[in-house]
């Protein structure tokens, strides 16, 4: 009993980074029905933000959240208004999204390996391999502020789309676009910074991952799979759901992987991901789509 | 004095045809208007080129002397023009009070719109009593009102309002259209699209008649209903439409 607890906490742990990286995909397609297939790569990128500069000047991970968090929100902006107002008005919206990301994703890497190789990377800071005692339970020190630091920017998030006027356009954005424009709000804004958000969110991400799990530019393509699963499972375009489908399936994959080895706990994300879409296809927290 | 004036306005949904071909109108101020004409006919259409949802391929749209045509919808609404649209458009995750308040969203005063707000109570008592409640899990009768509610609270020169009776019981809708037709009251223009023509028309002074994206009549409403030829050419169809399930030809997209 005491060895499950542990691996729950371990799981609900890694689950609020899941969520992390989860939020702003989802964000993302909730307010612009843009699926972004770049979110991972974007995610490894500033992996290597926070690597250089822990390698360089020696700041901490977390540190370097205030690097990557404001210029992935700038590179969301350009890459938003760059891009995306061509094919605004397409009946086929979404899919060219498809497209389009996939594209971003594969120009990406490509730039990514050419710079910074194929070698896995991690940052190390120094209490990478310490952890807290609690009672019985031990808690890795890095994950456990990992945590933390996805919970404080998910609150923001929170505070921000719950009590300023920017964050009820985005919230109303998502619910009924053309109810929004119709109250006076301007989608287009909106919408860049919402993508700003999100992207801000991957930057926040990579930060924190860079020191949980070794990477290297190839390793986006793992990452997006299982973001999808997760917030498919929680319902696409729903922040809550995105939230509850990583802890869920955070901790999902943490019992696999201690039952059956860690060669199965990927599965965890798409064996869900396939029961979901048998069972219930809008997900957790999600609609019945609207076509058109 | 002319309030809204079309001249040759020609629209339609993305790359398809042209709904409205070479429409002019002029809506005068203080007056009230019913669209009708059959289904396909472009009434909706117009509104949402009006509201800035739709660009116009041609033609000019002038709102109080200053063109809007192919505005921004955000723009337009700035100017005085509000649009509720037939499915009402609510935000269904939100309450009642949310809804509102995001209905002045572009009024930055909180005792503007606290005070706008307690004139749409005065309205619809009904919407106080369910302040907290959320928008999409009230009754079709409700959400209509909320939408008006929310519309009221753009404090409009002109207002759209498209197929408000749609989906409602008859009780229900001669509720809806008692309430429309005491906004002329408030100092507000009205621009109203109706399949129930014989109800639109006795809420409003005026009647524009659309047919196949064209003026076809203009003449007061009274004037409309008592003429034979018009009723039997367009308001018999009224019996077989007077409970549309989906309009055709120009869907709430």
């Amino acid at each position: 009993m005491t060895h499950l607890v542990q691996v729950v906490i371990l799981g609900l742990l890694l689950g609020g980074v899941y969520a992390l990286m989860a939020s702003g995909l989802t964000l993302m397609f909730g307010v612009m029905r843009i699926v972004n297939l770049a979110h991972g790569v974007f995610i490894i990128a500033a992996c290597y933000v926070a690597f250089y500069l822990f390698q360089g000047p020696g700041w901490d991970p977390f540190v370097s959240l205030l690097v990557t968090v404001p210029l992935f929100f700038l590179i969301g902006i350009v890459v938003y208004a760059a891009l995306f107002p061509r094919i605004e008005g397409s009946p086929r919206f979404t899919e060219m999204t498809v497209l389009l990301t996939f594209a971003i994703a594969l120009i990406a890497e490509g730039a990514l390996a050419y710079f910074f190789t194929g070698t896995f990377r991690t940052t190390d800071p120094p209490y990478k391999t310490d952890a807290i005692l609690i009672g019985d339970f031990f808690i890795p020190t890095a994950q456990f502020y990992a945590a933390i630091t996805s919970i404080v920017l998910l609150l923001g998030l929170w505070a921000f789309l719950y009590f300023t006027r920017t964050g009820y356009a985005v919230r109303a954005t998502m619910q009924n676009r053309t109810a929004a424009q119709i109250v006076g709000v301007n989608v287009r804004r909106v919408s860049t910074i919402a993508f700003g958000i999100g992207m801000a969110l991957a930057g926040a991400s990579g930060s924190l991952i860079s020191f949980l799990f070794p990477f290297f530019p190839a390793r986006h393509w793992q990452w997006i799979a299982i973001l999808l699963a997760l917030i498919v499972l929680g319902g696409l375009g729903s922040l809550k759901g995105a939230v509850v489908g990583a802890l869920v399936l955070a901790v999902l994959a943490g019992i696999v992987s201690d039952q059956l080895g860690p060669t199965w706990s990927p599965m965890t994300f798409f064996g869900a991901l396939f029961l979901i879409l048998l069972i219930r296809p809008q997900g957790l927290f999600g609609h019945q789509a609207r076509v058109g | 004095m002319s309030l809204l004036e079309l001249h040759d306005v020609t629209s339609g949904y993305g790359y398809g045809p042209d709904i409205l071909n070479g429409v002019t109108l002029t809506v005068e101020t203080g007056r009230s208007y019913c669209i009708i004409g059959p289904n396909g006919a472009g009434k909706s259409t117009l509104l949402k080129t009006v509201a800035g949802l739709l660009r116009p391929r041609q033609g000019q749209i002038l709102f109080d002397g200053s063109a809007i045509g192919g505005t921004r919808p955000d723009l337009v609404l700035a100017t005085g023009v509000c649009y509720v649209p037939q499915d009402r458009s609510l935000f269904p995750e939100m309450s009642v009070k949310e809804n509102l308040v995001m209905g002045a969203f572009l009024e930055r005063d909180k005792a503007v719109i606290a005070e706008r707000m307690d004139r749409v109570f005065q309205m619809f008592p009904v919407l106080q009593n369910r302040l907290h409640q959320r928008a999409g899990t009230m009754s079709g009768g409700e959400q209509q009102m909320l939408a008006l509610g929310r519309a009221l609270m753009v404090e409009p020169r002109l207002l759209m309002i498209d197929e408000p009776s749609l989906g409602l019981a008859p009780q229900v809708a001669d509720q809806i259209f008692e309430i429309i037709g005491s906004l002329a009251d408030l100092d507000i223009t009205l621009l109203l699209v109706e399949q129930n023509v014989l109800s639109g028309l006795a809420c409003t002074d005026w009647a524009f008649l659309l047919d196949l994206g064209e003026l076809r009549i203009e003449a007061p409403s009274d004037q409309i209903l008592d003429d034979p030829r018009i009723r039997e050419l367009y308001l018999g169809r009224q019996k077989e439409t007077s409970r549309p399930s989906a309009p055709d030809g120009e869907g709430e997209t």
